[in-house]
């Protein structure tokens, strides 16, 4: 199922983006280019900001962490040297988990993860801050090869579907950009090598577009085949945003 | 509903059919906002949004109507003014930006002697001068050809109304921007409107229920993006009520 996503609703904020899928749902807002404090400015780049507030209290050491992730990620797709001595802001509010994402044996971090890194593209792409490039992620989940029910990978899993895998034996992220090159691999748990070239190699499938389809692709949108690619639906999405900018050319 | 426009994401390479190719007196291709150019001849958009293109101009931009307004040399601002230095007021044009300089002498008829007095807080309508990555923006309410203010200069009177960019852009465009509000409400009453390309109209119909009236129907028109027969039927409901 391909993920909710509604752009530009907080009016306030100069992007902003809510992310529905599988359970989680992330609203994100960026503001961007502004002032940037004296101490965090640097002479030939943006400054990009990330914060992270999690579903329930303040921020611990874990969000900590996962921003300093998305930050090093952000910091590759977005054209810093465009817009130097500048503050981007991105703030990703978790607004709901799923019941059993505090059960799943897989370190929340990395559940949470490749949904942040969506809300965050969204937010930017939704903010019009200049980026080299998109961003698509996601989680592959690999469970212990003894269960009679394992299959061999969990591509992009529910909360639940990672409750019955039980117990799961490694968990990977990864991110890649829309050349599809590898932006972000965070691993947890045991694998060979072998597992994880493979679990690489099916979330490249998921993320990024087929190889010189690239025109193809522009039509195939339209007759509703979104969904299946990470590609394609950001694609979708980007049109509905730009449909819902010019109706104004088409009303009566 | 289909959109013609191809739509792009950020690194994407337009392909060289997509674009205007120059033709004629005009030689150079012209990049908007939005896109870049890698040398040797690839294009590629830096943003999301629909590829628009004027054959005529031989220019190619993205269109997309969201994000924080960017100032552009050339383009009409209505700027904040914030504080007075000893040779230019400080303006904003967004919130939380650097200011942009407005000197006191880019005003009609100003000399060392006769400046033009600002209270922090009143508003200007002005053209963006110089705008580069590298330096803070420089304002000018004077053209610098003739000296002549060309209907830019401070804004006495009015209230401000927020826009978004696009619906700016659709206001200055004239025609082309299908925006036939401002006609049917003149026809039957006065008013003076000035339209700031960073999302801002200040309406001035000389009492503030026209006032009122006039920049509702401006952000109304702008937010449910209606159409023309739509506009008109809008003019008749603002001039039954005032």
């Amino acid at each position: 199922m391909a993920p909710d996503a509604v752009l530009s609703h907080l009016h306030r904020a100069d992007g902003s983006a809510t992310y529905t899928h599988n359970g989680y749902c992330i609203i994100g807002a960026v503001n961007g280019p502004i002032e940037v404090l004296r101490r965090d400015e640097r002479p030939e780049e943006a400054t990009i900001e990330v914060n992270v507030r999690p579903a329930v209290g303040v921020g611990s050491p874990k969000e900590r962490h996962i921003e300093t992730l998305l930050h090093n990620t952000l910091r590759s797709i977005i054209s810093t040297p465009s817009i130097p001595r500048t503050l981007v802001q991105i703030t990703l509010q978790v607004h709901s988990l799923p019941d059993e994402d505090s059960s799943t044996g897989v370190s929340p971090s990395l559940t949470l993860l490749p949904h942040l890194l969506h809300t965050a593209l969204l937010a930017l792409l939704s903010a019009s801050i200049p980026l080299s490039t998109t961003l698509t992620a996601v989680l592959i989940a690999l469970p212990s090869t003894n269960t009679p029910t394992a299959c061999t990978q969990l591509l992009s899993p529910t909360a639940i579907e990672l409750l019955r895998a039980k117990p799961i034996r490694s968990a990977h992220v990864f991110a890649f950009s829309g050349e599809g090159k590898m932006l972000l691999n965070e691993s947890d748990g045991t694998f060979s090598y072998e597992e994880w070239d493979e679990a690489a190699e099916a979330a490249e499938e998921v993320c990024c577009k087929e190889d010189g389809a690239v025109v193809l692709a522009e039509n195939m949108e339209v007759d509703g085949r979104e969904g299946e690619n990470l590609d394609g639906w950001l694609r979708s999405v980007v049109r509905t945003k730009v449909e819902h900018e010019q109706r104004w050319k088409s009303a009566r | 509903m289909a959109v013609d426009t191809m739509v792009v994401l950020p690194g994407d390479t337009v392909p060289q059919e997509a674009l205007p190719t120059p033709m004629g007196k005009k030689k150079h291709l012209t990049l908007g906002p939005g896109l870049r150019h890698m040398p040797p001849s690839t294009v590629s958009s830096t943003i999301a949004g629909g590829l628009v293109t004027d054959p005529k101009k031989v220019a190619a931009w993205i269109e997309s109507n969201s994000g924080r307004y960017l100032p552009a040399t050339g383009d009409l601002v209505i700027a904040t003014v914030q504080t007075s230095t000893a040779e230019a007021f400080n303006c904003t044009l967004t919130p939380h930006t650097p200011y942009a300089a407005l000197p006191h002498l880019a005003f009609e008829g100003a000399s060392k002697k006769t400046r033009p007095q600002l209270a922090p807080n009143s508003l200007v309508y002005a053209r963006v001068a110089s705008a580069t990555k590298d330096f803070a923006p420089e304002l000018t309410c004077v053209d610098p050809s003739t000296g002549k203010s060309e209907g830019l200069g401070p804004l006495k009177s009015g209230m401000v109304f927020k826009i978004s960019l696009g619906m700016a852009r659709r206001l200055l465009a004239g025609k082309k921007g299908g925006v036939v509000l401002l006609e049917a409400l003149g026809e039957k009453m006065g008013f003076e409107i000035a339209v700031g390309r960073n999302g801002v109209v200040v309406v001035d119909g000389g009492n503030v229920k026209s006032t009122l009236a006039i920049g509702k129907a401006v952000q109304e028109v702008d937010e449910q993006a209606l159409g023309e027969k739509a506009q008109k039927k809008l003019a008749d409901r603002v001039l039954k009520s005032v």
